[in-house]
């Protein structure tokens, strides 16, 4: 059944002079319907002058990412009925221009500015080594499947806009530009690997510019989960290629496993000054970029003792937990298996245990 | 009520006025916290970055540890970041029995197992308060109401997303939470930009210009909506909001100076707590302001 | 004033290859589009590709299939060249990073797909369409060749005295402002006219703005009446379920819980050729073995939920989140609803139309590979193949040939229209008005089946509103992103399309792939088996003439599945 919506655009038309301001329209639409037909029900039925870039309606050409009640999405897979639940009895559906970029005209803004340069940055297409084989590549199964998740990508810029390292540092190459990144580290046939990955390592905006604060995880309307491949990445950089970069990624990883492996908790006091001794327990290789920053973070530290929350002892002698012997035996049981495992909740869904089933039925009928 | 209780590692090394003020609160409460001194670090998302399986197995002992705790009806943590790390690993584990039996052959030797169940749960104290202690009783056992006290929440990423993974489907108010309590214990919640974004933490180590700016502009936001202190649930965000924040400000090139409460301290004053024995001097930045509205409030 | 040796104008597959393919043959290439390259409609294309690229496998028999598919409305030389390189079009493709699912060994692996003797579609789970898209937008960045002109709406094309295509007049979206763009050849690459319809699967960007400048420019149109409807669309918003649902496995119901394609295509079965499958499933509807809401039902469950999640998870997402349904534990409604146009601009194997120097390939083009019904995963075939052909030739073309003067005063002629358009007093009807009741009267009149009386109805709605849309009226006056007289511009290549369709589907008077006539049901070999082409000819309606289907070796015969 049809019901009665108040969308509140922000909308703003450069060619005015004046800043950008609100306005309600008043739609009727069934529930389930999405926000993007309110819109478009608004411009339809009361002012053509609305902007908005749309087009599959589905949620596959990326064209429609706005901010509903403060929270980036595609207005054309979010439905009136929860857009309004999440606004609240009796007050309007906000929706705004994507955040991190700059309008152009009410709700469409400057992806080229942002995010399409930023896609390109990470040189964005495949760069296989020598010359292709006669038919195709052979690989694995699951490794096709594996990047189909950073290829379901359809750029709409979403996790851009919600990006909180964004926020306060505009150089970060950003959520979609690092999954685009792994789309090619995770593909068997680049034959770039490392070097992409040395590149994003030591981009002082690269892969350790990432805050791990889940917020494009939250917003991917694709389950893309923009910060998981920022974390492979991570992964692929310090396991497999053993990058030692200058921003101290690789320092502050292998600083804060050596700390737990050793002490089975963690022990801040050691994790910054190790961090910046590329994460070995006496006698790091420090980068002079790490000195400087390692000076940097003294007055903390010393702060942390004057306020009496630390003991000049405590600081020093973390103690061990009771039985590490075992937390070391992990340690030691998981470290030596040559291949990492790894599942991916993309591919496997949240309940493969039920799956079981669900698939010995599918087969028996086939 | 009986709790398996992970404190983490930060609230016994750099926080402990948070790990010392949930000891103070617990009981008038009525919990029972069973602390599980043999658990290891939940990973804080760094091991996880580095071994998923590596994660997943320490975080399944965790589990089975408080699993084993006789009587407890679940386990209660006191970190956002614990919490996120650990339901990550939770998920995984849960969502593949293959893959929870390979993980739980490395337990084998200790005698331990994490076993899936529907009925077993790993709150923080947050989460806790609301759904299983109950805002009513909660409101019954405020002895000092906090008026006049305006307090910012600062929740932290790990327990607001993703909301898929953090039972928001059947907790859809998770990320209400911190406003609601403040409210019921009498102080007045301040709506502000930062309550749900990162407080850099994760990035001090590896660039502390994006960390810091972080940190200082959400303290800022805080401060421009009338905030008298913060209030946080996870000891990470602390760390960067409280003990980084002398240099947080050079960041924003302001001064700042708002002080920031673990979550167990705002409770423990409205339950009647005094602000010394709760910590409140162990503070980087001097919880005086706070101290003396929490003074006049008893005066009056 | 811009001018390249190429102009391509559209940006999805059918555009992006013939760019990639006349730069590659030495062209200097501009690529126009009026949205976002990876925008494009070609995104939707879920399920797969065709290729005969396995050994057992012969491009004979993806042909024969084809030509079946056709119901032998398809130009038998072009569906061989098709089916010949679509292979090495496949390999190309996985050589440049398409992420094409591998089977146990590591090669590329396939899937079932409607009216095919073989498993012969390659895929990416089921985003094949976007991931093809995706690839080749990398390499258009990698290429700095090719100058891409993003958010560009072309409003005509423009030719020189002696008739030859000489460029486009186009408009900044950004800033309003118009160019004339010179080019030795022009290559429309555009989509198809789904919007004119409604419901439809198609993207609100399917406009057929191609086919009507085209029309307009003086190159004859074909075939306009294969119109095709899918079998399995979400009722009221027309979203698709692809194919690939129903080539892994997934099974069709009525209401009364009978598995109806038994009666219809008791071999094929759900697998039957779409034109078979949606007029089977219209008529359960019709004769009253539906559901309520004008449905039938596709159980997608007895795939299994791992299968499901690995390989069609875009439509586990439409189901949540535009049914409401979960697909891997309960059936889906859906029912036959438009989704592309078999019929476009005529052209020969190298995407040469009836006006020299102008190309058009993808679904604005009509060559024909698809005569009367396309076959799943040929269209994403034929937008690679014949893009490449067109941008290949064009090149060759172009090279050694000088840049043409466009004759005429169009650039002119287009400003002052939206200043026409602007300045507009409010008395008009509203785009939306119009354009809502012609896709009615079209969804009504001129689908699944189709009568004379109907398809009278039908034109004489659409032509009225041809004339109500020279007044229509719009709110905004401005420059920058005007989407308001955008959309009064499409609305007027609609309305062409539209009548070009209606005129096709009264002057075909017999029962062949999707044209289905009640009062003509039979096929009429005798009569029928020929192209109709209409032309632009300054009158009232199109001109109508034909031309004949190019036999090489399969006759007609009877259609069976």
């Amino acid at each position: 059944m049809a019901e009665s919506y108040t969308l509140k655009l922000r909308r703003y038309d450069p060619e005015s002079g004046e800043p950008a301001y609100w306005s309600e329209y008043e739609v009727e639409q069934h529930p389930e319907r999405s926000v993007l037909q309110g819109i478009l029900d608004a411009r339809d039925q009361e002012d053509g002058s609305i902007a908005i870039r749309c087009s599959c309606r589905a949620a596959i050409c990326g064209s429609c990412g706005v901010r509903i009640n403060g929270t980036s999405a595609l207005a054309c897979n979010t439905q009136l009925g929860d857009a309004q639940a999440k606004a609240g009895v009796g007050k309007p559906i906000v929706v705004e221009p994507m955040g991190n970029m700059p309008v152009l005209k009410d709700l469409i803004v400057d992806m080229d500015a942002v995010h399409w340069k930023k896609i390109q940055r990470v040189v964005p297409w495949l760069l296989p080594e020598g010359d292709p084989p006669e038919r195709e590549y052979i690989v694995p199964a699951e490794a096709m499947i594996d990047v189909t998740q950073s290829m379901a990508c359809i750029q709409c810029g979403a996790c851009v806009s919600a990006c909180l390292a964004l926020e306060v540092d505009p150089e970060f190459v950003g959520p979609a530009a690092l999954a685009k990144a792994y789309r090619f580290v995770g593909d068997p046939r680049d034959g770039q690997h490392e070097e992409r990955l040395r590149d994003l390592a030591e981009d002082p905006h690269g892969i350790y510019d990432c805050t791990h604060c889940f917020a494009c995880i939250e917003v991917c309307p694709k389950d893309v989960a923009p910060m998981d491949q920022i974390m492979r990445l991570r992964r692929r950089a310090t396991a497999d290629y053993d990058i030692k970069d200058k921003n101290n990624g690789y320092g502050h990883e292998h600083a804060f496993v050596n700390i737990i492996e050793r002490y089975g908790t963690l022990h801040e006091a050691q994790l910054l000054p190790r961090s910046f001794g590329d994460g070995s327990l006496i006698r790091g290789q420090t980068e002079p970029a790490a000195v400087k920053q390692l000076v940097e973070s003294l007055p903390t530290a010393a702060r942390g003792l004057a306020s009496g929350k630390v003991s000049p002892r405590k600081a020093l002698l973390h103690p061990k937990l009771p039985d590490q012997k075992s937390v070391r035996r992990i340690f030691k049981e998981i470290e030596s298996k040559d291949e990492r495992l790894e599942i991916n909740m993309y591919i496997i869904g949240d309940n493969a245990d039920d799956e079981e089933g669900a698939m010995a039925e599918g087969s028996q009928e086939s | 009520m009986k709790l398996a209780y992970w404190p983490g590692c930060v609230s016994r090394g750099f926080t402990p006025e948070l790990h010392g003020s949930m000891r103070l609160v617990a009981p008038k409460l009525d919990l029972e916290l069973v602390e599980l001194d043999r658990a290891n670090c939940c990973g804080a998302g760094v091991i996880a970055e580095h071994n998923q399986e590596l994660v997943d197995t320490l975080n399944a002992r965790t589990f089975a540890l408080a699993q084993g705790v006789e009587g407890a009806v679940g386990m209660m943590n006191i970190c956002s970041t614990c919490q996120g790390a650990q339901s990550e690993c939770q998920q995984r584990l849960d969502a593949d029995g293959d893959y929870r039996r390979e993980v739980n052959s490395h337990l084998a030797d200790e005698g331990l197992a994490y076993e899936k169940s529907a009925e077993w749960w790993n709150k923080n104290f947050l989460w806790l308060l609301v759904e299983e202690i109950g805002l009513a009783k909660l409101a019954e056992k405020v002895v000092r109401p906090l008026e006049g006290v305006r307090v910012a929440p600062f929740y932290g990423c790990y327990i607001v997303r993703p909301t898929e993974r953090l039972g928001f489907r059947d907790h859809p108010n998770r990320h209400k939470y911190l406003d609601i309590l403040i409210e019921i214990l009498g102080a007045q919640p301040v709506d502000y930009a930062g309550s749900h974004k990162c407080c850099g933490f994760p990035l001090i180590t590896m660039n502390r210009t994006t960390s810091l700016r972080q940190a200082g502009r959400h303290l800022a936001d805080a401060i421009d909506a009338g905030a008298d202190c913060l209030v946080t649930p996870c000891p990470l965000c602390h760390l960067n909001l409280d003990m980084q924040q002398p240099e947080a400000q050079k960041f924003v090139e302001r001064d700042l100076n708002v002080p920031v409460l673990h979550l167990p301290q705002l409770v423990g004053l409205a339950l009647g707590l005094e602000p010394k024995e709760l910590g409140m001097d162990k503070h980087v930045v001097n919880t005086g302001d706070v101290q003396r509205k929490v003074r006049e409030l008893a005066a009056a | 004033m811009p001018q390249h040796d190429v102009l391509v104008i559209g940006a999805g597959l059918a555009g992006q290859r013939a760019a990639l393919s006349a730069a590659e043959g030495g062209a200097s290439v501009g690529i126009i589009s009026k949205v976002h390259p990876v925008r494009s409609h070609s995104n939707a294309a879920a399920g797969g590709i065709n290729a005969a690229l396995n050994p057992e496998d012969s491009w004979e028999s993806h042909a024969y299939d084809t030509v079946k598919g056709s119901d032998y409305l398809g130009d038998q030389d072009a569906i061989e060249i098709m089916c010949r390189e679509a292979p090495d079009e496949v390999l190309h493709l996985e050589h440049l990073g398409v992420t094409f699912h591998r089977d146990e060994e590591g090669k590329l692996g396939t899937r079932a797909f409607g009216g095919a003797s073989a498993a012969r579609t390659y895929y990416v789970a089921d985003i094949t369409g976007q991931a093809l898209l995706h690839v080749l937008y990398e390499q258009l960045m990698k290429l700095e060749a090719v100058d891409r002109y993003e958010e560009w709406f072309t409003t005509a094309l423009v030719t020189n005295d002696s008739g030859r295509i000489a460029g486009a007049v186009t408009r900044n979206l950004r800033d309003g402002s118009f160019e004339l763009f010179k080019a030795k050849a022009v290559i429309l690459a555009t989509g198809g006219n789904g919007q004119i319809f409604n419901p439809t699967t198609n993207a609100l960007v399917c406009t057929g703005d191609g086919i009507a400048m085209a029309y307009h420019a003086g190159a004859p149109l074909m075939d306009m009446e294969m119109v095709q409807y899918h079998p399995t669309t979400l009722a009221g918003i027309g979203l698709l379920i692809t194919e690939g649902a129903r080539g892994e496995g997934a099974h069709l119901y009525n209401a009364e819980g009978e598995r109806f394609m038994e009666k219809y295509a008791p071999n094929k079965m759900e697998l039957a050729s779409r034109d078979v499958v949606s007029r089977a499933e219209q008529t359960e509807i019709n004769e009253g073995r539906g559901f309520p809401d004008g449905t039938v039902a596709l159980d997608i469950t007895v795939v299994g939920a791992k299968r499901i999640h690995e390989s069609l998870r875009e439509i586990v997402n439409v189901g949540r989140d535009f049914a409401g349904t979960d697909i891997t534990r309960e059936p889906i409604h859906i029912k036959p609803g438009n989704h592309y146009v078999m019929g476009g601009i005529k052209t020969d194997i190298n995407g040469q139309t009836g006006v020299a120097g102008l190309y058009a390939a993808g679904e604005c083009a009509c060559v024909s590979v698809h005569g009367g019904n396309r076959l799943g995963a040929n269209s994403l075939l034929d937008t690679l193949i014949f893009g490449r052909r067109s941008g290949a030739h064009a090149a060759e073309q172009a090279r050694g040939s000088g840049m043409p003067t466009p004759a005429g005063s169009e650039l002119e002629r287009e400003r002052s229209l939206i200043a026409e358009i602007t300045s507009r007093d409010r008395t008009g009807r509203r785009i939306s008005e119009i354009s809502s009741e012609m896709g009615t009267v079209m969804d009504a009149d001129v689908s699944v089946f189709r009568e004379e009386s109907r398809l009278r109805n039908a034109l004489e709605v659409v032509k009225r509103l041809q004339e109500e849309a020279k007044t229509v009226s719009v709110d905004d006056k401005g420059s920058i992103f005007n989407q308001d007289v955008l959309s009064a511009l499409e609305l007027r290549f609609m309305l062409d399309n539209a009548e070009c369709i209606v005129m096709g589907a009264l002057e075909r008077k017999e029962s062949r792939g999707a044209q289905y006539r009640t009062d003509y049901p039979e096929r009429d070999d005798d009569e029928w088996l020929k192209h109709i082409n209409l032309t632009a000819n300054g009158e009232d309606v199109p001109a109508v003439s034909y031309s004949e289907v190019t036999m090489t070796q399969w006759e007609p015969e009877e259609r069976k599945y």
